[in-house]
């Protein structure tokens, strides 16, 4: 039987031309069911129409039916959806209201006038099926990442929704905490719960789906999840320059915030045309090591040299940075400063981003702002390139993409450092790949593929 | 510690050092908030507070010092037809600022245990129903500051990378524009979060509540019964007010008023440090 029907849905954001969903027909079954496809494309307009934040909170107009737990959507308010549909965001940041782990998980159940009596035995049980029982009493500031989403996973069952909705739990977070995510989400099916997800890590949820949508330009489609497969990783580039000189340092290096040592005695160095990954957990200080290299931040100790030139710096939360009415606005505001005579269009057409030239930047979705802003700071020839996590949130084309633009960049003699969580990605680009976490670095041993 | 007790204790620090001109009692209340932080929060993490109050002290004992030139100690003088600082600059003035400058920073140093030594939590639950969801909204939002001052950091630093240089007010709004973008981003991102937990559903329930203990009772008692000694030393004369000009006096003091103000040092018997 169904637990989610749309019916000829067609929707629009609000002052949009165009909707964001076209004409959805979809009957969603009991189970796991795994919401794919590019990004921009509407996966999340989708999966907020089935708690009703599409309509209700983002507004706009709707056309057609949905039915999800037997409640209208679109006559339904999404606070009464509630108590029928848990919703876990991306950000775990901004999904919290508390500063406490069990009265975080309460909040809910507090919305809900649950008598007082109830709501402890409630939250240990929710705790206990998102597998975070050991948190409560925690204070949320202290918790990683991957346990920050497993305690949203949690707030949102403590109500016992039939049905739990997660749209693309995992992208800000390091393979443990990703897994442990997936792990917890998947579970709640073997407790007879219905989840939709929405993810980009797809191997492990396939397996497991019973369903599996497809969503692209707003158009909706099904598939079988035994028979589709994920697009296939990027290829590695080949090399067209050999490496050059040194082009930054750290010597001795230590480096910290608030008397709190961060990365202690960190002796490393990159080369022209080189590409360094920098892998490790959340936390573990490889943002503080970007940051270092770009002289953002200064050492409480050691030295740090780099080689003069243009350096191209993406922050974690890149989209930070939009700030210009256009997206090429944003290209030309980093190379009018640079002095530099590329035209914006030749990143912009590189990034599959022409067609979106002329729009405000935060108005794109996540993974289009994600491209955006690799396009502000990569234009020109910048010699030295720092990307943090350049590949949270964006799809498969999108990486290819950006895979072919670092290598240009690497073979013009740019010396390039990524902090990853993404395999594919230092697969396809890193000459090496350094371990950070527990306050030093390490060289692992990779091997390039070929 | 009990958000109810904290909100007895600094009402009653508020009350004393906004109805008294008296220096004498207002030091004392500075005194007895400061000693409160310092036991409940220990001094290493009141340091940035403490340096922000003298700061803003400092500036009202210079606005009081540069714009009022009465008294009759004459400390120096610049010349009348300078506009705005020209006049003399008498120690009444500078003494007077000095006196509003306590006031200032003993008011602030009473209302700090809300956010140093309670957790938003424990505020909201002290909240009658009726203010509940305001309560939890203003909360939540609070909890955002902290990532308001990290996107301000990540920002200048991006945008010095892309070529970006401070050059004047207008320069700014490169990085102003986008960190209160990203903030109101981020507080909608939050209201759809609350939304999608069914808040606002109707009226809400608190998973605790927080009972008065002992110490909390102890703490209650204490600056009740400074707030009715120092009113009644008001009615009866003895907390007599001071006022510098014409000519610098010594305030007067009475040891009924003086004793009511030792009563808001009960925290430092009461509060166990938070740190």
């Amino acid at each position: 039987m169904a637990i989610a029907t749309l019916t000829d849905l067609t929707y629009w954001y609000p002052g949009a031309a165009k909707p964001a969903l076209k004409d959805v027909r979809l009957a969603i079954e009991n189970g796991l069911t795994v919401v794919a496809g590019r990004s921009g494309g509407g996966k999340s307009t989708l999966l907020r129409t089935f708690n009703g934040l599409v309509p209700h909170f983002h507004g706009g107009r709707i056309a057609g039916g949905a039915e999800v737990m037997g409640l209208d959507v679109i006559a339904t308010p999404t606070r009464t959806m509630a108590r029928e549909v848990g919703f876990v965001f991306q950000d775990p940041e901004l999904q919290t209201v508390y500063t406490v782990v069990d009265r975080e998980v309460a909040f809910g159940l507090e919305n809900a006038g649950l008598p007082r009596r109830e709501i402890a035995g409630r939250v240990d049980e929710a705790l206990h099926a998102a597998g975070v029982a050991d948190l409560a009493g925690r204070s949320v500031r202290t918790l990683s990442g991957g346990e920050r989403q497993r305690v949203a996973l949690a707030s949102a069952l403590a109500v016992r929704p039939r049905l739990v909705v997660l749209d693309e739990p995992t992208s800000q977070l390091d393979p443990a905490g990703a897994e442990m995510v997936l792990a917890a989400a998947t579970s709640l099916v073997d407790q007879g719960r219905s989840v939709i997800i929405s993810e980009h890590r797809l191997d492990h949820l396939l397996r497991r789906a019973a369903g599996l949508v497809l969503v692209d330009g707003g158009i909706v489609e099904t598939a079988d999840p035994a028979d589709w497969r994920p697009p296939a990783p990027p290829a590695r580039p080949e090399r067209s320059a050999a490496l050059g000189g040194e082009a930054w340092s750290l010597r001795n290096v230590s480096a910290g915030f608030a008397g709190q040592l961060v990365l202690d005695g960190v002796d490393l160095s990159g080369r022209s045309g080189e590409i360094v990954a920098l892998s490790g957990p959340n936390g573990g200080g490889k943002t503080t090591l970007l940051r270092l290299i770009a002289g953002g931040l200064a050492p409480l100790s050691g030295s740090v040299s780099r080689r003069p030139g243009r350096i191209a710096y993406l922050p974690q939360n890149p989209t930070v940075l939009l700030h210009r009415p256009t997206v090429r606005a944003e290209v030309s505001f980093t190379l009018d400063r640079s002095g530099e005579l590329e035209q914006p269009e030749t990143i912009l057409k590189e990034l599959g981003l022409l067609s979106m030239a002329d729009r405000y930047p935060r108005d794109l979705s996540s993974g289009e702002r994600q491209r955006a802003a690799l396009a502000a700071v990569l234009p020109g020839t910048p010699g030295l390139v720092l990307l943090d996590e350049p590949t949270r949130g964006i799809d498969s084309n999108a990486r290819g993409a950006l895979v072919s633009l670092v290598a240009r960049l690497r073979d013009r003699g740019a010396s390039v450092v990524l902090a990853t969580h993404d395999e594919d990605l230092r697969n396809a680009l890193a000459d090496r790949v350094i371990h950070v976490g527990g306050g030093r670095v390490a060289e692992m041993a990779f091997a390039v593929p070929t | 510690m009990n958000a109810r007790a904290v909100a007895a204790w600094s009402a009653c620090c508020l009350f004393i050092v906004l109805s008294t001109t008296n220096p004498v009692y207002k030091v004392l209340v500075l005194a007895a908030a400061l000693s409160a932080l310092a036991a409940g929060a220990g001094i290493r993490r009141i340091r940035g507070l403490l340096i922000a109050v003298l700061l803003v002290s400092a500036f009202a004992i210079a606005l009081n010092f540069v714009s009022a030139h009465l008294g009759t100690t004459v400390l120096f003088e610049l010349p009348a037809q300078i506009p705005a600082l020209g006049g003399p600059y008498t120690l009444e003035a500078l003494v007077f600022g000095a006196s509003g400058g306590v006031t200032i920073s003993a008011a602030i140093l009473a209302a700090a245990p809300f956010s140093l030594l309670l957790d938003s939590h424990e505020v909201m639950d002290a909240l009658p129903a009726a203010l509940s969801r305001t309560g939890v909204a203003i909360a939540s939002s609070l909890n955002l500051v902290p990532a308001v001052a990290t996107s301000f950091v990540e920002v200048t630093e991006a945008q010095r990378l892309r070529g970006w240089r401070p050059r004047g007010p207008r320069s700014w709004i490169d990085v102003v524009v986008p960190v209160v973008l990203t903030s109101v981003e981020g507080s909608i991102q939050l209201a759809e979060s609350m939304e999608a937990r069914g808040f606002g559903s109707g009226a809400r329930t608190a998973m605790a509540s927080h009972a008065l203990g002992r110490s909390d009772w102890l703490l209650v008692a204490a600056s009740g019964l400074a707030l009715v000694a120092f009113a009644v030393s008001r009615a009866a004369g003895w907390a007599a007010d001071w006022y510098p000009y014409p000519t610098l006096t010594f305030p007067a003091m009475d040891p009924r008023p003086i004793a009511a103000c030792l009563l808001l040092f009960a925290p430092v018997l009461v509060w166990r440090s938070r740190r």
